[in-house]
Parts: C-alpha cells; sequence; structure tokens
C-alpha cells in the first residue's frame, strides 16, 4: 500500500525537462507561476515609470524630465504596465491558472495548450509595449489613446501603432485565457462540487472571465478602427472625413470600465478565502456573495460613461450614468458587509494574508467613497481630470487591487513553494508598504480637490506641499516593494517547510488537501465531493 | 443646517491659510489647500454645497465601517475568541445591509440630480464667448462685440512679473463682465483639450469639429485661474486660463480698447504658426 | 476523442462566437451610433429634411446665432455674414455663410457642423445647406455659402427645450482629404449661384 502511493507520488511529481518544461508548458501550475513571475518583473518595470514620475513632480520646476513628450510616455506606459501587465497576469493568469483547477478538483485546465500559448502571447504583448515607449517618439497619449492625440496627425510614426499591437496581442492572450477558465469551470468541476458549491474564488475568476470574453473584443474593435485611421485612410473618429472621436471613448469605455472590474473581481475572490480561513468561519451570506459579484459584473457594463461627463453628454444621459453608476454601491456594500459578518464571532489569526485581507477591506472602502462623488455628474464637474480621479483609482487599483495580490501571495506561497514566508520581516513589509502607499495617494485627493489637473510634469507652486508629501510616501513604497522581493527571496531559498494544511481548520477549500509544494500532477482522479458539506 | 455646519470645517481651515483679503478675489489653489476652491457662480455654489454634502456621507461611512473593524478585531481575535461561531446567515441583516445603502444612494441621488439639471437649465445670455483650443494655447472671440479675437499664451517663469503666478500667467487674460450669463462656445483646432475654471465649475471638453455650449456667470470681480483638463500633447501642463472679472463699465471700457489692440485678423493663422514653432522645442 | 473533450470543445467554440460577435458588434457601432445621433438629435445633431413639408408658422420666435470655424489646415476665411437672425417657430429661414480661399491654389473643403445647446438638435431642421457635398474653391475665390432651416414649433411642448431663446448652428470646414483638385472642375461659384437662385425662388414663392 505505501508502495503504491509513494509510486503514485512519484509519478505526480514527474515533470519534463527543464527547457520542455518552461517554454512548452501545459501545466497549469508552472503556467501559474510564469505568470505571477512576469507579473514580478512588469511591477518592477511599472514601478519604476511611477517613481521616476514622482521624482519629477516632488517639487515645482523641472528638474530630471525635461522632455515632456517622454513624460506623457511614462504617464501612458505606466498605466498599461500596470493594469496589463501586474494585475491582469498575477490575479487571473497567477493565481487563476494554479489555484481554480485545485479548487475544483480538476487536473488541469481545459485546453492546456492554449493556456500555453495565453502566456506566451502575454510575454510577446509586453516585450512590444516597451518597444513602443523605445521607438519614435512613444505613445504620449494617457493609456485612453483619445484621438485626435493618438490619430497619425498628432502622433505620426509607428510608437502609437506598436503600442496597439502590444494591446491586441495582450488582448488576444486575456480573451484565449478567460474561454480556458470559462469552460473549465463550467465543465471540470469534481462530481458533487455544483455551482453553488464552488469556492467564491472561483466564481470571481469564472466572473471576470466572462467579463473578460465580453469587452475585450470590444478594445480589439476600437484598437483596429484606430490602427486603420493612423494607417490605411479610413476616418472613424477623423471628423474631417466625418468621424467621431467621442466613438472612440464610447467605445474604450465600454471595454475600459468592465475592465476596472476585471482588475478588483479576482481581488474580491482572493479576499474572501482568506477572510474565511483566518476568522476560522464559513463565509457569511455565499450565495448572496456570489449574486452580488454577479450583480457588479453585469451592471458594470452599463456604466460607461461616467468616465466622459465632460464632452458634452445631454444632460439626460448624464443623469442615467450617474444613477446607474450608484447603483454599484449596492452589491458592493452587500459584500463589505458580509466580510464583517463573516469576521463577526468568528476567532480571527492575525496571519499576514489576513492583514493584507483587513488593510484590503478598509482602503477599498475609502477608495469606494470617493467614487460615489465622482459618479455624481454635478460633482464631478470640479474634479474630472483632476489628481481627485487619481487619488480614486489608485486607492481601488493601486491599494485595494495589489493588497489582494499580496493577501494571495502570502496566503497560498506555501502551497506553490513548500516554505513559509519569514514572519518578522514580512510583518515589516506589509506595514511599510500600507504607510508607504498611503502618504503617497491620501494627499492626492486634496491637490485634486484644489485643482490639480492630471498628466502634467509641473505644476503651479500652491500644489507643492502635497506633491512633495506624495513623493515621499512613493519613496517608503518603493522600499516596502523592495522589502517584499527580499521576503521572496528568503522564502523560496530559506524559508521553513510547511505541511499540507498550514493554516489550520478555517482553509476548507480542496488545495489544501494536496501535499505543499502542490505535486506536478494532482486529482488525476477527481475527488468524489457528493454529500461534502456545501460551501454555504 | 448640519450641510452648513459642515461647510464652514473646511472653509475654517481655509481660511487658516488665506492671506490678507484684497479688494479683488483672486481665485486659484492656496498652499496646502484641503477643499475646493471657493464657488463665484449659481453653479458653482451648487456644486460646492453637493460636494461638502457628500463628503459628509462618506466620512460617516468610512468611519462606520472603521469603528466595526476596530470592533471586531478586539471581540473576536482568537484570544478574545478561542471558539468560532457558525453562523453564515441573518436574513433580517441582509435585507437591512442591501436596503440602506439603496436609501442612502436615493438620499444622495435626489439633489444631485437637481443640481446637474439646474446647472444645465439654459438661461438667456447677454453676451457670447467663444474658446478655441490649440496646441498649446487658447484663442479667445468676442461675436458680439466686433469680432475681438486674440491669442491668450502662458508667460514663462523668466517674464514673469511681480505678483504673476507661475504657470497660470497669461499675455492675453479673457475679460469677462461680472453679474452677466455669459454663453460660452467650446472648439478646439486641433486635439481634444478642456476648458476648465474651478472656482466657476467650468469644465467641457473642447472637440475639433464640433461645439460645446455652456453658460457662466461670475459673481465679483477678480481673477479666475484654470488648467486645461485634457492630455493634449507636450504642453499639456502649460496652457492655463486666466479670466478677469470686471464690472459692467469696466467691462465696456475694456471691450473699446480691445476693438484698437486687438482688430479682427481675419482667422489668419499667423499665431498658430508661431506658437507651433515655439512648442516643436519639447521644453518650455 | 473522449466525452469531455468533445463537450470541452464543443462550449470553447460558441465562446469564441460570442468574442467574434462582440467585434463585429463594436464594428457595427459605427453606422449604428451616426443612427442614433440622427434620430435622437443627441450631440446636437440637426435634423436633415431635404424636402420636408415645414409645419404651420407660429407667431412664437426664437433666435438664431451662427458660428464659424475654418481648421488651421485649411487656407479659407469662413465666417456667417449675419450673427443671428429671429425667427418664428415653422418659419424656413435663409441665411448666408461666406468662405474666401486665400491661398493661391484651388482647395477642397467638408463641413461639420451641430447646434447647441445639444437637446435643440431634434427640433432644428435643415432644409439645404453646403454641407451636404464637398466645396472646392479656386484660388482667391469668394462664395457665399448658404443654409435653409426651420424650427419646429415642438420645440416649446417638450419642457426640457422649452426655455431655450437662443440656438448657435456651428460649422467647422476641414481641407478634404483629396487635395490633388484641377481648375477644370466645375465651376463651384456658378453652381452656388444657381442654387441661390432656386432657394430664393422658393423663399418668394412661400410667401
Amino acid at each position: 500500500m505505501a508502495n503504491e502511493a509513494a509510486a503514485h507520488d512519484h509519478h505526480d511529481d514527474h515533470k519534463p525537462a527543464f527547457w520542455t518544461r518552461w517554454l512548452c508548458s501545459t501545466n497549469h501550475k508552472d503556467i501559474g507561476t510564469l505568470y505571477l513571475a512576469t507579473s514580478m518583473i512588469a511591477a518592477i518595470v511599472g514601478g519604476l515609470m511611477s517613481w521616476y514620475l514622482r521624482l519629477e513632480l516632488a517639487e515645482p520646476g523641472i528638474q530630471f524630465i525635461d522632455d515632456f513628450q517622454f513624460y506623457n510616455v511614462l504617464v501612458t506606459a505606466h498605466g498599461f504596465v500596470m493594469v496589463f501587465f501586474v494585475v491582469m497576469p498575477a490575479m487571473i493568469g497567477g493565481f487563476g491558472n494554479w489555484f481554480v483547477p485545485l479548487m475544483i478538483g480538476a487536473p488541469d485546465m481545459a485546453f492546456p495548450r492554449m493556456n500555453n500559448i495565453s502566456f506566451w502571447l502575454l510575454a510577446a504583448g509586453l516585450i512590444l509595449l516597451i518597444m513602443s515607449a523605445l521607438i519614435g517618439d512613444g505613445p504620449g497619449t494617457g493609456w485612453t489613446v483619445y484621438p485626435p492625440l493618438s490619430s497619425s496627425d498628432f502622433h505620426p510614426g509607428p510608437s502609437v501603432d506598436f503600442g496597439i499591437l502590444a494591446l491586441h496581442v495582450a488582448g488576444a492572450s486575456s480573451i484565449l485565457g478567460a474561454i480556458n477558465l470559462i469552460v473549465t469551470i463550467f465543465n471540470m468541476r469534481a462530481p458533487g462540487m455544483t455551482i453553488h458549491r464552488m469556492p467564491l474564488f472561483v466564481w470571481a475568476i469564472l466572473i471576470t472571465a466572462i467579463l473578460l470574453l465580453l469587452a475585450l473584443p470590444v478594445l480589439a474593435g476600437a484598437l483596429t478602427m484606430l490602427l486603420t485611421d493612423r494607417n490605411f485612410g479610413t476616418a472613424f473618429f477623423n471628423p474631417a472625413e466625418g468621424g467621431d472621436p467621442i466613438l472612440w471613448q464610447h467605445l474604450f469605455w465600454f471595454f475600459g470600465h468592465p475592465e476596472v472590474y476585471i482588475i478588483i473581481l479576482p481581488a474580491f475572490g482572493i479576499i474572501s478565502q482568506v477572510i474565511s480561513t483566518f476568522s476560522r468561519k464559513p463565509i457569511f451570506g455565499y450565495l448572496g456573495m456570489a449574486y452580488a459579484m454577479s450583480a457588479i459584473g453585469v451592471v458594470g457594463f452599463v456604466v460607461w460613461a461616467h468616465h466622459m461627463y465632460t464632452v458634452g453628454l445631454s444632460v439626460d444621459t448624464r443623469a442615467y450614468f450617474t444613477a446607474a453608476t450608484m447603483v454599484i454601491a449596492v452589491p458592493t456594500g452587500i459584500k463589505i458587509f458580509s466580510w464583517l459578518a463573516t469576521m463577526w464571532g468568528g476567532s480571527i489569526k492575525l496571519e499576514v494574508p489576513m492583514l493584507y485581507a483587513l488593510a484590503f477591506i478598509f482602503l477599498f472602502v475609502v477608495g469606494g467613497v470617493t467614487g460615489i462623488t465622482l459618479a455624481n455628474a454635478s460633482a464631478d464637474l470640479v474634479m474630472h481630470d483632476t489628481y481627485y480621479v487619481v487619488a480614486h483609482f489608485h486607492y481601488v487599483m493601486g491599494l485595494a487591487a495589489i493588497l489582494g495580490m499580496f493577501s494571495g501571495f502570502y496566503y497560498w506561497i506555501g502551497k506553490m513553494s513548500g516554505r513559509q514566508y519569514p514572519q518578522a520581516l514580512s510583518k515589516l513589509q506589509f506595514w511599510v508598504f500600507i504607510i508607504g502607499v498611503n502618504i503617497l495617494f491620501f494627499p492626492q485627493h486634496f491637490s485634486g480637490l484644489a485643482g490639480m489637473p492630471r498628466r502634467i510634469p509641473d505644476y503651479p507652486d500652491a500644489y507643492a506641499g502635497w506633491n512633495y508629501l506624495s513623493s515621499v510616501g512613493a519613496l517608503i513604497t518603493a522600499v516596502g516593494t523592495i522589502l517584499f522581493f527580499v521576503v521572496l527571496w528568503k522564502t523560496l531559498r530559506s524559508g521553513e517547510k510547511v505541511a499540507d494544511n498550514q493554516w489550520g481548520e478555517g482553509a476548507t477549500t480542496l488545495e489544501w488537501t494536496v501535499a505543499s509544494p502542490a505535486p506536478f500532477h494532482t486529482f488525476e482522479d477527481s475527488p468524489d465531493m457528493t454529500g461534502k458539506a456545501p460551501a454555504e | 443646517m448640519l450641510k452648513r455646519l459642515f461647510a464652514l470645517i473646511p472653509a475654517g481651515v481655509l481660511g487658516l491659510f488665506a492671506s490678507v483679503a484684497n479688494a479683488d478675489t483672486v481665485m486659484r489653489s492656496k498652499p496646502w489647500q484641503l477643499w475646493l476652491q471657493d464657488p463665484k457662480s449659481p453653479s458653482a455654489e451648487a456644486v460646492y454645497d453637493l460636494n461638502v454634502y457628500l463628503l459628509v456621507i462618506e466620512v460617516v461611512i468610512v468611519l462606520f465601517v472603521l469603528a466595526l473593524m476596530c470592533y471586531i478585531l478586539l471581540r473576536f481575535n482568537e484570544k478574545a475568541n478561542p471558539v468560532p461561531s457558525k453562523t453564515t446567515h441573518n436574513t433580517l441583516l441582509e435585507v437591512v445591509w442591501t436596503a440602506v445603502p439603496i436609501l442612502i444612494l436615493v438620499v444622495i441621488a435626489v439633489p444631485s440630480l437637481k443640481a446637474l439639471y439646474l446647472a444645465d437649465h439654459t438661461t438667456d445670455a447677454e453676451m457670447t464667448l467663444k474658446v478655441t483650443g490649440n496646441q498649446w494655447y487658447w484663442s479667445y472671440t468676442y461675436p458680439d462685440h466686433d469680432e475681438i479675437e486674440f491669442d491668450s499664451i502662458i508667460i514663462e517663469e523668466e517674464d514673469l512679473k511681480e505678483g504673476q503666478p507661475r504657470l497660470l500667467s497669461v499675455d492675453n487674460p479673457v475679460y469677462l463682465p461680472v453679474g452677466t450669463n455669459v454663453r460660452l462656445l467650446l472648439s478646439s483646432n486641433d486635439v481634444i483639450h478642456n476648458w476648465a475654471v474651478p472656482s466657476l465649475a467650468i469644465k467641457l471638453d473642447t472637440m475639433p469639429g464640433r461645439t460645446n455650449e455652456t453658460w457662466v456667470s461670475i459673481n465679483e470681480p477678480g481673477d479666475y485661474y484654470g488648467m486645461c483638463s485634457e492630455l493634449c500633447g507636450v504642453n499639456h501642463g502649460f496652457m492655463p486660463i486666466h479670466i478677469k472679472a470686471l464690472p459692467k463699465e469696466e467691462f465696456a471700457k475694456w471691450v473699446a480698447k480691445a476693438k484698437v489692440e486687438f482688430a479682427s485678423n481675419d482667422n489668419a493663422p499667423k499665431s498658430t504658426t508661431v506658437r507651433l514653432a515655439k512648442a516643436d522645442v519639447a521644453t518650455r | 476523442m473522449s466525452k469531455r473533450v468533445q463537450k470541452n470543445g464543443r462550449f470553447a467554440f460558441i465562446l469564441f462566437a460570442l468574442v467574434g460577435g462582440m467585434i463585429g458588434l463594436s464594428f457595427a457601432s459605427v453606422p449604428l451610433y451616426r443612427l442614433f445621433c440622427q434620430v435622437t438629435g443627441y450631440g446636437g445633431t440637426p435634423q436633415i429634411q431635404a424636402e420636408a413639408e415645414p409645419p404651420s408658422v407660429s407667431e412664437r420666435v426664437i433666435k438664431v446665432q451662427f458660428d464659424a470655424n475654418t481648421n488651421p489646415k485649411l487656407p479659407w476665411r469662413f465666417k456667417p455674414l449675419q450673427r443671428e437672425v429671429t425667427v418664428k417657430l415653422g418659419e424656413e429661414a435663409l441665411v448666408f455663410f461666406e468662405a474666401e480661399n486665400l491661398s493661391d491654389k484651388s482647395t477642397m473643403g467638408r463641413a461639420t457642423f451641430n447646434v447647441t445647446p445639444y437637446k435643440v438638435g431634434l427640433y432644428f431642421n435643415k432644409v439645404d445647406c453646403f454641407c451636404f457635398d464637398e466645396q472646392v474653391l479656386k484660388a482667391g475665390q469668394v462664395v457665399p455659402m448658404p443654409v435653409q432651416f426651420f424650427v419646429d414649433p415642438e420645440i416649446f411642448d417638450d419642457p426640457t427645450t422649452k426655455e431655450v431663446k437662443t440656438i448657435t448652428l456651428s460649422y467647422t470646414f476641414f481641407q478634404a482629404e483629396d487635395e490633388t483638385v484641377s481648375d477644370n472642375v466645375t465651376d463651384r461659384s456658378t453652381e452656388v449661384e444657381v442654387s441661390l437662385r432656386a432657394v430664393a425662388r422658393d423663399v418668394v414663392n412661400t410667401f
């Protein structure tokens, strides 16, 4: 019996040779690792860009970046890198690939080879994006790429075209990944694991994948139109030839708004797992949570024009989008309260993943309420295109989503690597990072309220105070980021070995029933989940 | 009432930093400013009040969540509560925390939509100001005053005079009469720009091939500043807006002077070529 | 192929089709968007009524002001010949703009237009205007450009538009891409003169 088990383990752990394993992977865990590694590299690239920007903005006047096209290129690249090459790959490609099959008891994803293509398309996209910044003058359009600024009249040369290509490639990567995840989740759950029994992280990834499927093609269409406008004489967005720049904005934001839910939903999923584990209680109101996420996904498709309140939309249109945008606060509130209710009556252990999850909840609420101000077209009038907007989206994306990623990292690194993170250093990393990002972004609310516009390399002297403080925060955040990489290094090199279920009775999902590190092949035979306690 | 009370807090804080009041209002950000610039037009007052109202609600929500979290951490950490409960449902609670946010949103939406429709109400304007965005400066035309037309270009740092704020000063400010409904027509000669003056609650995109319209009525004489608010290329940060609001009689005197100084130049693109040449050099 | 693989394959096919559908929809948005603006008047899109029967003329009046823009690439001077007109609702009005080619070669221009405030788009009816075609001006040529329109009396029945007292009609002339204009092109000014006479005749006949 023992021999059989040993032989079975050996078979489970049989890995291909190095180059085959890492270049031609068809293993969801390895591909997940590749995504996480790429995300970390991109985080350094995107982070360096933002620290350089903050270095320039620390004091009034121009000290370091006197080429303002380059400044605009940095702003553009920072946005694209963070959204498309840090958060999305880490959450969906990284944690999604690693843990969705494990959580549903599937041996791998539905299409393992397409999974590999998805990853390598992403890597190609990142390289193309970096090239777009280095070739020609670079795309200085902001991540929103509005024509006519992005048209060939005002951005001649290949830069914007390279950027468009990069986004097409990254978009294809995500669409293929989304198809893979949807088919896997619907078709490959272990027997007995009904849709209403799968973990909330899987729900989150499923809804995210559906949003990707429906929103990314619209971006692809719009990008193609911009490409043909720039190179093949079409006039979708050129008013001189009968086109309309506002059409771009509608198409872009029809994608752009679901995109921000794509960014945050996986974090919601991670937080549900972490809160439940470290309160040693099942999530309160499982069904409410699942359907709140679905509602957020659906409503997220009909609110896009709140990004366009100042283009000159009719007053009825603005009124509708104000109301619809505020509706999203309801399911979001349900989630926040459900997390709090999960902790209520629980037995809370303040491990590092839980620290991050708690910070997530509070800081997401802060970011969310500034969103309420921005949702109102009348109030937004003085906030649009100011640093108040920058503060808002960094709180919900740069703080909350990133905190969700850190929470997932600390929660699952033991399962992925078999080693535990160093406790004291990780707690230090948490505090330094949290303090850093708050000092970085909170003052931006004030400079925005006072009227400082976005995307400018220098500002009137009155904004100096908050900008200096914000740049100090950026420095502290940089230290916190470096500390993270130290934590990563120490964990992988000399971390303590962990048990299969290092978190105890609170960790009830299937990944905790396999060894740590998870064997190369898991659940070759599906676990029988019939009759097991329902997730709710 | 509560709203008025809370409005005093940011105003009070602002008061701490305000310099000695001048005879004329100067509306731009002050150092370490915590809140919006003071409203100086009817729309701006509505927007300002709405924002104070929203701030109160939002602060209450954040503090409420914070308080709950602190209580939870104190009362239910593993030392204080070693045995977790198994409660995962409470229908009443779930109904309450769905219904109450809906109520809060309605309470927000009603004044918000009122303010929105109020700002849209086009009172009849006594004059029109035409604003055209260019890379990287604004052009102003007065179609009701003999087509006075001029460009408003940023004053470079080395040319600033005493008292002129850096990055906000222009060679030709736009003059408008106080207490007058002014129709604003906004368009662009190249890319999308945005004409924004925070203290007057004006912010509207200027687009090529399209004319946007809004209106403003400035409450008191003074200097009102703003900055371009839509990324428009390398000098996006260097095309400020400076409105000088004058009492009606003084505005009429200015019009007479301006008709001579800015004799209509028939739309010739002379100033455009000058500016483009400057902007080709990426540095300011 | 195992059943599971077949099932997965079929599902993936459906999802790919969905992706294709969304791309198709985004391209369909181009004509749909234009249609939507035309039908609803959103964005200040005036109604085009080439052969409309204007509704009965009301005694109420409204002011219409005119605005003209020229894109810097086009070397023309383009201005309205009147700052404003006061018209009765339902009454057809004829106004003129003037364009002058300031350069020394023939150039072709194309105009875009909208009315403000945007909400009156549904009630502003253009019967005839120069914006429907490209205009060619020879070097130094000056051409009057007519616009015939009426404002629908229903504007005062609509609660959102009844407070509007002034409408602005704004044109922007751009350089049309096909720059190679030879001087063999039909003399546009004669055409304009002819259509002007026809319009003048119509106006005279109406009253």
